[in-house]
């Protein structure tokens, strides 16, 4: 068993050395893998750190809540008080009719229009703001439903429909760069199995003298496995390396963006464990890539 | 040790390589075996190594039947059999030493045993002193030497050598043929395919000499 275990790791540096043995080809594989594989996995970084950035939006809805025509000044007062003294509910503005109007005029160019009209078409408004706690879409329903159940209320409306759509969208997109991170992933196994391929033929003088004294498959196979592995982890680790590269230039603009929005915003690097995922999963392409390539060609080649 | 009963091979295409072969070789014995080339000679070595199925008989070597060995098997079967080619087959970039070396890191042997074995056998032919060498520095004669380094580290009963002496001139064939002798002498069984006929009336030893696929005499040894 210690023997076993010896001679793994006498592969895995013999393979080592093969891959230092022609550095140039060697690092043109792995720049290869590399690239191919930071693609994928930075846009993944982006969109999860938009998603980040997103979460906070949802706190900050408002509910609009329009009061019918005929409701007196005193009953929207009470109305005001009674939701005030909700506890979901962490502010409520007052907007009159005639402040609306107002400001209506002034933002639109509609200004004219409006003078010539005999009464004031805008209803009273309540710009309610639910507490920063009530994030599931579920409650702020309730919540809105709740609301809208006053006998003052015409309509209340949760502004949350942009929200959702931005939140659909990323979906659409998460589930593209799946799709591009699939195809990439068989870049990076194709990429490989040729390489491979090329020295599994560049010794195949060394493979046949080795099945004529009696080597095993497996024991022919080990080296180009370890290849593989070691070409596909070190890829990802480049990967991961460009990645990061990447963000440390974005830190700076990204900051001041931020620093323009008072916002507590930062971008995430990638995390130990997404890392790690990155690296094994480097690891197990390459593995499979070159399985894929010596399946293929060291049955071919047979002592004559 | 050998023993091949009706075996006949036929290649695609219709060439018949060995017509209806029979004959028997025991433990401890020298054969050369011998015939103009196309006899069929490299063909019968490659039977007792199985790089080649029989398309008929059987053949048993070292008390196993050969057509009971599965392809996966092969490596092992090949393991008992140390083979001398003639043109070295050796590995050019690695060294004397871990090209002896290959046989016993193949078969799983532990690092101390390697380092043991590879430079007895190095001593054994005399080349003790190249071992770091690589085999393209060294003459046509010493390369053959490396080859049967490799060929018996391993300390295999059968030895199989296919025209070992083949570009080599006279004197160096003579050494090369002594060692094959003198491994002969300490109870290996030896099998050289030549046409090399100064070597057969030195060495005086059983020639088994096919013709066309078929064995035409075997001469027992002349003591």
């Amino acid at each position: 068993m210690k023997n076993y275990f010896l001679r793994h790791f006498q592969v895995l540096f013999f393979s080592l050395g093969q891959l230092a043995k022609s550095p140039v080809a060697s690092l043109m594989t792995i720049g290869v893998i590399g690239i191919t594989l930071a693609l994928p996995s930075g846009l993944y970084l982006l969109i999860d750190n938009v998603q980040r950035l997103s979460v906070g939006w949802n706190s900050n809805t408002q509910i609009s809540v329009f009061i019918k025509k005929e409701t007196s000044e005193a009953e929207v007062n009470k109305l005001v008080k009674k939701l005030k003294s909700n506890p979901a509910i962490s502010s409520v503005q007052f907007i009159s009719s005639q402040q609306a109007l107002a400001e209506f005029k002034e933002l639109s160019a509609f200004g004219d229009v409006l003078n010539s009209l005999d009464h004031n078409p805008l209803p009273d408004v309540l710009l309610v703001e639910p507490k920063k706690s009530i994030t599931e879409h579920e409650d702020l329903k309730k919540l809105v439903a709740g609301i809208a159940g006053h006998s003052e209320v015409d309509i209340a409306q949760l502004d949350l429909q942009w929200v959702r759509r931005f939140h659909a969208a990323l979906n659409i997109v998460q589930r593209g760069i799946l799709l591009l991170a699939s195809l990439l992933g068989l870049a990076v196994l194709l990429t490989i199995s040729n390489t491979i391929r090329l020295a599994i033929l560049n010794r195949r003088q060394e493979i046949e003298i080795t099945k004529l004294i009696g080597g095993t498959d497996s024991f022919i196979r080990r080296p180009f496995l370890y290849s593989g592995w070691l070409q596909g982890m070190f890829g990802a680790i480049l990967a991961w390396l460009l990645i990061h590269i990447s963000l440390l230039v974005l830190a700076g603009p990204v900051g001041e963006l931020t620093h323009l929005y008072a916002s507590e915003f930062r971008i995430q690097g990638m995390g130990a464990a997404n890392s790690l995922s990155l690296v094994a999963m480097g690891g197990v392409l390459g593995w499979l890539g070159s399985r894929l390539a010596v399946g293929r060609h060291l049955r071919e080649i047979e002592p004559r | 040790m050998i023993e091949f009963s009706h075996v006949s091979k036929r290649y695609l295409g219709g060439y018949d390589a060995l017509k209806n072969i029979t004959f028997r070789i025991d433990a401890g014995e020298m054969v050369f075996v011998t015939g103009h080339s196309g006899a069929g000679k490299s063909t019968l070595l490659k039977l007792i190594t199985l790089i080649e199925r029989p398309s008929r008989g059987q053949c048993i070597v070292n008390n196993k039947n050969l057509l009971k060995i599965p392809k996966r098997r092969i490596p092992y079967h090949r393991r008992d059999i140390g083979i001398v080619f003639q043109d070295h087959k050796l590995l050019m970039d690695r060294t004397v030493f871990d090209n002896v070396a290959l046989p016993l890191v193949v078969s799983g042997c532990s690092y101390r045993d390697i380092g043991r074995r590879v430079n007895a056998a190095l001593e054994k032919v005399g080349l003790l002193d190249k071992s770091k060498l690589l085999p393209i520095v060294l003459s046509g004669g010493e390369q053959q030497r490396v080859g049967i380094a490799r060929a018996v580290v391993n300390k295999p009963p059968l030895l199989l050598a296919d025209e070992p002496t083949g570009n080599l001139d006279e004197a160096l064939s003579d050494e090369i043929m002594d060692l094959f002798l003198d491994f002969n002498d300490h109870g290996v069984t030896v099998i050289v395919a030549t046409h090399d006929l100064r070597q057969l009336r030195r060495l005086r030893k059983r020639v088994l000499q096919l013709q066309q696929g078929e064995i035409v005499n075997d001469k027992a040894p002349i003591p």
